[in-house]
This record gives structure tokens, sequence and C-alpha cells, in this order.
């Protein structure tokens, strides 16, 4: 057998292992703990990378499939697979968990429940990101929220204004739980009725896409639908007006839970919206996703303001995630290959960005105790290195070329032109104010004079070992943002296609796709073609 | 008449003898051991009623031996023994004569075995009555503490106004009906008769086992109740009690009201939706455990009467693997308050405080079975509560799902403000907390249980849609 029958097994149950395992060693072995969790969590990154670079982008289509019956009665199947989007998705959570183990290293209270629940949540993510099942899905999803109330809880710190407590850690972990939950519960409500109203008694992805290409469900109840997935994942995303969980509990959690949370959670809702919603409703999308483009300017926009006035680090960073995630439903709601490729790419780099800055942020609160901007400054004389990191994280936020941020950006920008060009104009409004504050966090924090207080007491990462984190996700910002063919090509490979098969029913738009195909009939034979070969 | 079909109740009813004899003849000294023996009557029972059921015609009469029956009387025994154990965990606080509360214990048993297995409105009112009865006694079983006897006075009043309510309904429908047999309530229904007296009739008795679910507005006395009562008893008023009114509601509905489900549905639909929020809402500030988790049972009741409402076989089957899951998580987390209780001085959250430095596998134990409870994968109360909505929705009730789903979110928080208590706060003192032996393995036995059943539920819902066909 060969290893593409249990490449994905493995990612998603390397670090579930681990956590078992944990349970067993006892506590006051801490270095075997981390040990275990950087073997698992190494694992898990080495599939993710064999997967990337083992996937036939010729081929196309949900690739290293896995099919187990879970529960017949329902049609509920123990279904994995990843195509072009999903297996990058994986290589950016496995990335953001591994360095995030190496980060944790600065842990040191309750080391095992740490990384109990650390793992815990990255099987929860990694099952998200390789779900072909509506059950499997969701499963994973809420297994994916629960430990973040722990995890910040606990471990976390709270959010300080001028030496007060602005909220406690407790209030931000509580928040973010239960708005989590009650976008997923909303979702589940949209899966159940997709579920019943289809009639195929089942839940897998592919299958349900297939029946509805031939059988739509009625317009009226997709647009009924619709909403309901959107928002409900929405608040994950997080969409404006839901997102006001994110920078609170960014800001009040330990650094690699930022780290995923702001990396890589936050995808998960824009990931299940390409996933499940687009291509399950088509029609839906289409009546919607023009409402949609407005609305994210707001995310846009108001995050980028509210992240200009802010003088805590986490939470500059933590606004400017919602804000930046706004491109991303921007690019899925130009609903053209080129801006959803662009929106995939960005939740890419702005992961991977939004990682280093948050894994940035955590070393400079671990040596000064501060966060908060005003008290920072001429870092950059004691920590060349971390100072180094910083700015390059800066610059890709900002969208500079030569990092994945400004190819996708671009991307959603070229792609969506053509549709909703005053959205474009308002949304690229919003690169200038990232460069704002983006240079004001650089300038406060790293330049400047030499603070005393900070001499003797601030100490760069030297070892090799305390480097790695930040040198992986720095190399993984530049590679893919001076080489992003390989990345993109990759992505085209799907977002072509879904594109292609949502507006295949809209008779006055032709698909303005990369790869283009014929857009009426020949086209729906191809896209059935691709159906039989999934199945 | 076949006694066989009463093999049960048999043995439980044999015990009670037993039971009673052991406690006069056995010396002071030796009386710890009628737990024991109280264990062993309920294996053997547990034993009996896993047995196969027999083949034949669909049975008749008064008492009925089919297969719901026989799916729910193993479930009643099982909860009988956790309950059991749960005594010998929190035998500090229990007085030095346990010898009548096993007895109490075992009709009130008795009580339940019944009610899974009426077929007739005589025999509902007998089973409550003795299901009931017993569980007055109980509540008020720790006589020098003021707040049991109150929790016992209270159940006592608000149990009597519901079984009189019970009773006028069953003698208004048996005036108009002229039978009490669900059989002879069906056809009348069917025939497309609904008089007034028949409509009171039903709403009464809708009414006296709404009371045992604790469904609103017959939810009352329960936080109160909960507070006050032993925790062994509140675990038998939460588990076995409510199962039992779940139980008999589903054979009255589906056995003897069947007909006029479009009349009775809306009526349960918006009881589902009152009982649900007044339940997960009224949770929300509370300090003391066990009347969080009476009125967290409130919330529970509600979608037991969701799944009642839409009133499909799928939502029937529903319920029944809602209860399972409802069962092995509530057992776990009363288990746990009982051994608990008297080492952290107290059932207020505050006493929780620290619990995972204390023991942490208690703690973890703890924590899986709120969630539980709470409906979060991968355990057993989240594919219960999605087999509720996934019925709701498949009978077109996309806002009755709606609101169960937001509930689902809204029961997250006071569950995760205990789980905050045990992990995030300080512990007052460093002592693990010592749980017996039995006690320790039965929770284990129900962690794995809701793990299992909430990864493979495949083997329970076979077992379900075979038992369970009206």
């Amino acid at each position: 057998m060969s290893i593409n029958a249990w490449l994905l097994p493995l990612i998603l149950f390397a670090p579930a292992v681990g956590a078992l395992l944990l349970t067993l060693i006892p506590e006051n072995r801490p270095d075997l703990v981390r040990r275990v969790a950087v073997l698992v969590t190494g694992i898990s990154l080495a599939g993710a990378l064999h997967a990337i670079f083992h996937y036939q982008t010729a081929a196309g289509g949900f690739q290293y499939e896995v099919l187990k019956p879970w529960l017949p009665q329902l049609g509920i199947q123990f279904h994995l697979g990843v195509d072009g989007i999903g297996v990058v998705l994986l290589l950016l959570h496995a990335l953001c968990g591994f360095t995030g183990v190496l980060i944790s290293y600065s842990i040191k209270q309750r080391v095992k429940e740490y990384y109990i629940f650390y793992l815990t949540l990255i099987t929860g993510v990694f099952g998200v990101f390789m779900s072909l099942d509506l059950f499997c899905f969701y499963f994973f999803y809420e297994m994916a929220v629960i430990p973040m109330y722990p995890l910040i809880g606990i471990w976390g710190s709270d959010v300080k204004e001028e030496g007060r407590v602005k909220y406690s850690k407790q209030y931000a972990t509580m928040k973010l739980t239960i708005y989590l939950t009650l976008g997923a519960v909303v979702a589940l409500v949209g899966l159940l009725a997709l579920y019943q109203w289809t009639g195929a008694q089942t839940f897998d992805i592919p299958t349900l896409q297939a029946m509805l290409a031939d059988e739509p469900l009625s317009t009226a109840q997709q647009r009924w639908i619709f909403p309901l997935l959107f928002i409900g994942f929405g608040v994950i995303a997080p969409m404006w007006p839901f997102h006001s969980w994110s920078p609170m509990g960014h800001a009040a959690a330990p650094s690699a839970v930022s780290m995923l949370h702001a990396g890589v959670l936050m995808k998960l809702g824009s990931y299940a919206i390409i996933r499940i919603a687009l291509p399950l409703l088509p029609q839906g999308a289409v009546y919607w996703l023009p409402w949609v483009a407005s609305i994210v300017v707001m995310n846009i926009l108001y995050g980028g303001f509210v992240a200009l006035a802010q003088k805590d680090l986490k939470l500059i960073v933590g606004y400017s995630s919602s804000s930046h995630m706004g491109y991303v439903l921007l690019g899925i709601a130009c609903l053209t290959p080129l801006s959803l490729t662009g929106a995939v790419m960005l939740m890419f780099g702005h992961g991977i960005m939004t990682a280093l800055a948050f894994a940035i942020i955590g070393q400079l609160y671990d040596q000064t105790h501060t966060r908060w901007l005003p008290d920072l400054g001429g870092l950059a004389h004691q920590i060349p290195f971390i100072a180094g990191c910083g700015v390059i994280a800066a610059m890709a936020s900002s969208g500079l070329p030569g990092f994945a941020n400004f190819v996708s950006e671009l991307l959603v920008f070229m792609g969506g032109w053509d549709k909703y060009p005053v959205q474009i104009v308002c949304g690229a409004l919003g690169v200038v104010i990232t460069s704002v504050y983006m240079l004001r966090v650089v300038r406060g924090t790293f330049f400047g004079p030499s603070k005393p207080e900070f001499e003797g007491h601030v100490h760069d990462a030297k070892t090799p070992f305390e480097k790695l984190p930040f040198i992986i996700l720095v190399l993984a910002l530049l590679i893919t943002g001076s080489w992003p063919g390989p990345m993109l090509r990759l992505l085209e490979s799907s977002t072509g296609p879904l594109v292609e098969r949502i507006l295949m029913n809209e008779p006055n738009t032709a698909p303005d796709s990369i790869q283009v195909h014929s857009p009426a009939k020949p086209g729906h034979a191809s896209a059935s073609n691709e159906h039989s070969e999934m199945n | 008449m076949d006694l066989s079909l009463l093999r049960v109740e048999l043995c439980v009813a044999v015990w009670i003898f037993v039971l009673l004899a052991a406690d006069v003849f056995l010396a002071p000294a030796k009386k710890e051991g009628l737990s024991w023996l109280a264990l062993a009557g309920i294996g053997i029972a547990l034993v009996v009623s896993l047995q196969p059921l027999p083949i034949g015609p669909a049975p008749t009469g008064l008492f009925a031996l089919d297969g719901v029956s026989h799916y729910f009387k193993p479930l009643f025994l099982a909860t009988a023994a956790a309950v059991i154990l749960m005594t010998q965990a929190f035998r500090p606080q229990m007085p030095q004569h346990p010898g009548p509360f096993y007895v109490l214990l075992f009709t009130s048993v008795l009580g339940a075995l019944i009610l899974s297995s009426i077929q007739d409105l005589i025999l509902l009112f007998l089973g409550l009555e003795l299901l009931t009865f017993s569980l007055y006694i109980m509540a008020a079983y720790l006589k020098t503490d003021g707040r049991s006897v109150e929790a016992g006075m209270k159940y006592l009043i608000l149990g009597s106004v519901s079984s009189a309510l019970l009773v006028y309904g069953i003698a208004l429908l048996y005036g108009a009906v002229g039978d009490t047999s669900f059989a002879a309530i069906r056809a009348f229904l069917a025939s497309g008769e609904l008089t007034l007296a028949a409509q009171t009739g039903i709403l009464l008795v809708l009414a006296g086992l709404g009371f045992k679910l604790a469904a609103v507005p017959f939810q009352l006395w329960l936080p109160d109740v909960y507070e006050g009562a032993p925790a062994p008893v509140v675990a038998f008023l939460a588990v076995g009690s409510k199962m039992a009114g779940a139980v008999a509601l589903m054979r009255l509905l589906f056995l003897a009201l069947a007909p006029i489900q479009p009349w009775w549905s809306p009526i349960l639909a918006s009881l589902s939706v009152l009982t649900l929020l007044y339940g997960n809402l009224g949770a929300l500030g509370q300090r003391n455990l066990k009347r969080l988790l009476g009125y967290s049972s409130i919330g529970h009741a509600g979608y037991l009467l969701m799944g009642f409402a839409v009133g499909t076989l799928d939502s029937a089957r529903a319920v029944a693997f809602y209860l399972l899951a409802y069962l092995v998580s509530t057992l776990a987390v009363f288990l746990i308050v009982c051994a608990a209780t008297d080492e952290l001085g107290g059932d207020d959250l505050d006493h929780y405080a620290g619990l995972s430095r204390r023991s942490p596998g208690l703690a973890a134990a703890f924590f899986i079975a709120l969630l539980s409870l709470a409906g979060v994968p991968p355990l057993a109360g989240f594919v219960g509560k999605l087999l509720v909505l996934m019925s709701a929705v498949a009978a077109d009730r996309l806002w009755l799902a709606g609101i169960g789903a937001v509930n689902v979110a809204i029961s997250l928080y006071y569950y995760l403000m205990v789980v905050k208590r045990m992990y995030v706060d300080a512990p007052p003192s460093p002592s693990p907390v010592r749980v017996p032996a039995a006690s320790l393995l039965a929770l284990g036995a129900l962690i794995l249980l809701i793990l299992g059943i909430g990864i493979c539920q495949a083997p329970f819902l076979s077992r379900i849609n075979l038992a369970l066909i009206f």
C-alpha cells in the first residue's frame, strides 16, 4: 500500500496520539512532554510537506482520499481528502502548529496540561481542513473550538490599558468560545437543512456536490440556507459585525495560541465557506455575495482604523487580522477564479505573517513584560534578530512585493475589479492604513533611542533552536512570496473548476476563468466527469 | 397470566423483601454490607432484563414487554446501580442507618420499570405514584439537615398537586372514552372525535407527566429540591425519574395519542421552547453546583420535549439516544459530586476551585462529562443533540431546531464556568480528593462510554432502531 493511502490519517492522528501519550507522562517531566509535542507536530509537518509536493496538480480534484463507514444509518462516512486549497491550508496549519510548539517552550507552568489541550486543538484543525463529510467537518470544527477556552483561560494574560485591566482573560476566552459555538450551531442548522432538503441521506461533500449539480435545490431554499452557513462560519472568519471576539481573544491568549488562532483558526471560517457554502449552494451564493462584498469592505476599513488607535501590540495585530481577513472574504465574494485564488493565497500568507508577528510579540513580552507601545522602543539595539524578523513581518503585512501577501492582495484586486470596482477601491485604501500602523509599530518598538531599562534584561534569540521557529516562518513567507508560481498553479487547479461550476447556472455571466473551458454545455459535461472520477 | 413478562419487576420486588429482612437481621456493625447486597440484587435484575425478548404477537393488556421497555429497563437498573455506588461515596454525609434508603430506592426503581411497560392509564398512575412516593421520602432522608427536609416537603406538596391533576385527567379521559387502555383511547381518537372532556383530560395527564420531566410550567419545585436533597437522590431524580417520565410520555403519545398528533405537537413544541430557555437562562447565574445542574436538567427536558413535539419515529429514536447520552453523562457528574462533596466542604461552585490541581484525573472526568452534557463532539451528548435537531429539521421545524441549537451555545457558558473553577482558579488546599475504588471504576466506565457513544455511534443507534418500533 502506498503512503498516499494513510498520509492524511497520519497527519491527523499524530497530534491526537501525542495528546494521549502525554496523559501517561508524569507532570514533573516537562522536557519529555515538550519533546513528544515537537515530535508529533514534526511528523504532521513532514506529512503536510509530502502532501503538497506530491499533489498531482494536473489531475486536480480531491487526492489522498480515505473513506471508511462511520454511521451508516445516517449516511455519515469518515471521509478525508484534500484538493489544492486544502493541501495549502494543511501546510499552513502544520507550519503554525510546529512553530507554535517551539515557541511554547517559554510556557513554564502546567506544561503537561498545556500541551494536551494544544495538541487537541491542532488535531481538530487538521480534521477540518481534510474532512470531505459534513458531519466530520462539524465534528472537528467544534473539537477545535473548545480547547481554546482552557488554553486562554489558564495560560493567557489580562489585557491592560495604562496599567489597569481593560478586560480579563476570563472574559475574553468566554466571549470567544460562546461566539464561535454560536456561529457553529447556526451553521449546523444550515447543514442539517441542506442534508434534509437534498434528500440524499448522505453527508458526503463530493456526492452532495454531484447530486446538486444535477438537481439543485430550489433558489428559495438556497437563499435560506446560504446566509445560515455564511454567517455561522463567518463568525470565525471573522466577519464584521461579528468580529469583536477576535482581537480580544488574540490579545488575551498565550503567544502560541494567538499564532494558531490568528494564523489558522480564523481561516476555518473562510475555508468552510469555500468548501461547503459556495459549491453546494451556487444560487444562494450568487444572490448574497454582492451584499457580502459591501459588508466586508467594512471589515477592512473598520479593522484598520481601530488598529490605528490601539497601543497594545497584540490588539494592533488582532484588529489588523480582522481587517486583512476582509480581503480574503472580498476575494471570495468577487467569485472569480483569480480572486478566489488570491483569497486562499492570502489565507496562507496572512496566516504565516500573523503567526510570525505573534511569535515576536510573545518574545518581546517575555523579555520586557509589556506590550504597551509607548513603553517600548529602541529594541533593535538589544535584540537585532527579533527586530529583523519584526521588520519582515511588518513589511509582509503592509503588502510589499516579495511576500505572499502582496501577490495575493494583488490577485484579489485584479480578479474583482470587473465586478465590484467601488468596493475594490475602498478595500485598497486598507493597504495604506496597514502601512501606517505597521510603520508606527516598527518605529515605536524597535527603533529610536535605546532604553536603559531594557539593557541587560532583554536577550535576543541566540541558539539555533531558539531561532528556528522564526527562521521557518520567515522562509515560508519569502519563498512563497518571491516564487509564488507553483502554489498559485496548485490553487488554480481547484479554484478554477469551483468557480466555473458555480457560475454555470448563471446564463448571463461568462466566467473569466483562467483555464477557459467553454461556459455552456461542454463545461457541464466536464464537470460531471470530474464528479465521477472523484467518487 | 404469563408471569415471565414481569420477570424484571419480580426480581426487584423480591429483592425488596430480601433487603428488608437483611436490614432487620444484620448486626448494626455489618450494615455497611447492605449496599453490596443491594448491588447484587440490581445485578441479578440486570442480567434478567438483558435476556432477549420472546418472539410472539404484539402484546396487549395493561402491561407490555416490548422493544421500548426492553431497551429502557436495563438503563433504569444501571442508574440504580450507579446511585448505590454514589451512596457509598457519599457515606460520610448519609445517616448511620442506610437500610430503608435502599428499600426505597428499589421501590422507586420498581415504579420506573413498570412505567416503561405501561399500556393503560391506571398502570401509568400506579407506576408514577410508586416512583414518586419513594422519592418524597428519599429527598428528605437527611433528617437533621433543614434543607433536605425542606426539599422533601416541597417535592411532596407539588408532587401531590401533580398527582391530583393526573388522576383528574385520567377520570375525564375515562369519562370521554369509556376505557383506560391505550388501545381503546387510540381507537376513540382515530374515530375523529375530540370532545372537550377528552381534550381537558389529555392536557391534565400531560401536565402530570410534565411534572416528572420538569417541563415548564411544572418545573418550579426542581431547583430547590436539587439543592437540598442528598446528592445520590438528586442523581436518581435527574436520571431515573426524568427518564421514567420520558418513557411514559413516549408510550402515551405514540401508543394512545398518535391519531391527534397535529393537536399535541404545537403544544409540546411551545413547551419545549419555554423549557429550553427557562432551564438554560436560569442556570447562567447559579452559584451552587446542584442547583445549576437542576436548571440544566430542565434545559435537557426541553430537548426531550422537542423530540416528542416532532412526533416522528426518528424523533422518538433520537429521544432514546438522547436519554442514553444524558444518562451516562449525568451519572458521571453526580458520581464526582457525591465523592467530592465531603472533602471539598460543600457543593457550591467555589468549592470546586482548583480541582485540577488537587485531582487531575477527577477534574478531567468532570470536564468530559460536563462537555458531553453541553453537547460538544466527540462526546455522547453531541450525538444525542444532533439526532434530535436532525429529526426536527426533517419534519420541517427549522425554527425549533434553530432555538435548540442556540441553546447549546447558551448552556456551554455555565458548564464552562464550572470548568473555569476547576482549571483556572487556585485550590484552597493541595490535598487530593479520595474516591472509593468502586466509584472510581464506575466513573472510568462511564467516561469510556461517553467517549465510545460519541465516537462509535453506529452500534448504539442500531440497537435503538431495532428496539423502538411503534
